[in-house]
């Protein structure tokens, strides 16, 4: 599962370009040949070049207003201060204690915040 | 004894701490007064408004209900929302009991058993765009010696900074100690 450089990966690439390209050429023509000369040569069903317009502006707009919703999806789900998810969580209230060996480091877990704030605030040293 | 602090927002406050006896400790936070300029700088501005809006619709009716808007807001704020003085009253075998009193004299007051309170702790938490600290009682959940049921804020409206906090912080586990060392049962 490396980034690194692929053959297949490659092609991939050079056929994402070349696709890009091609849509890119194809939205041009669509956008500014007048619909006359499309129609003489027999392509006769396509979108309403008002769409050629509306689209970009219709993208544009909603990357503005996807800044503002992603902020305010962040604010919506952050939790409020009086809700235990501050302080614990699933993960937390279903370790296991490690048994404490003679000069081991000991083993990483969550500690409760009673003792986090007695160690931080209490002594007078 | 009061001491000066300030809030998280940088307003001045004033922390009271009170020992009536051993075990029974009160500590009071004390939110500065509604501001002259900050009041006349709210009508001045509702007031312009409704002016504006009179010089375009020629509706006098505008005016008089921006003055009532104003004199009820004003009522409402001091009433509801403007809050005076916050308070701490911590009996060691008895409970705590947390009072808010607001700018119009009204109190309202909270009462939590001891056997409910786990333990009183500084928590920091997401508050808008700020990481704030906070003092909190952790409720007691009554299937789980080691569970937290309930987080109940204190200070919410004065939100004093982490120096006060530690002072109250201080206060609250000298009496809370006192009841793992004595435990009776009553």
């Amino acid at each position: 599962n490396s980034p690194a450089p692929l053959p297949e990966r490659a092609i991939y690439g050079f056929a994402l370009f070349l696709g890009s390209w091609f849509g890119f050429m194809l939205y041009l023509i669509w956008a500014y040949v007048p619909e006359t000369w499309l129609f003489s040569l027999g392509l006769t069903y396509w979108p309403q070049k008002y769409w050629a317009v509306a689209l970009p502006a219709y993208l544009l707009v909603a990357i503005g207003i996807g800044y503002i919703l992603l902020f305010g999806i962040n604010m919506m789900s952050t939790a409020p201060l009086n809700s235990t998810d501050t302080i614990t969580d699933n993960y937390a209230k279903k370790q296991q204690q490690k048994k404490f060996q003679e000069e081991a480091i000991p083993a990483l877990r969550d500690i409760p915040i009673s003792e986090v704030n007695r160690m931080f605030f209490l002594p007078e040293k | 004894e009061e001491r000066p602090f300030r809030s998280a927002s940088g307003a001045a406050l004033a922390l009271r701490r009170r020992q009536h006896s051993a075990s029974c400790r009160e500590l009071a936070v004390r939110c500065p007064h509604l501001q002259l300029r900050s009041l006349s700088a709210a009508t001045s501005a509702v007031w312009l408004a409704a002016y504006g809006l009179f010089v375009l619709t020629e509706n006098s009716v505008v005016l008089s209900a921006a003055i009532f808007i104003t004199l009820f807001g004003l009522i409402i704020y001091l009433h509801f929302v403007k809050i005076d003085q916050e308070s701490l009253l911590v009996i060691g075998s008895l409970g705590i009991q947390v009072t808010s009193s607001y700018a119009s004299g009204k109190e309202s007051t909270t009462f939590i058993e001891m056997s409910q309170v786990k333990d009183v702790v500084i928590n920091e938490a997401i508050h808008m765009q700020k990481v704030i600290y906070y003092l909190c009682i952790l409720l007691q959940d009554p299937g789980d010696p080691q569970g937290v049921s309930e987080v109940v804020p204190l200070f919410q409206s004065s939100k004093p900074r982490l120096d006060c906090l530690i002072e109250v912080y201080k206060s609250c586990q000298e009496i809370l100690a006192q009841r793992k060392t004595a435990p009776q049962s009553s």
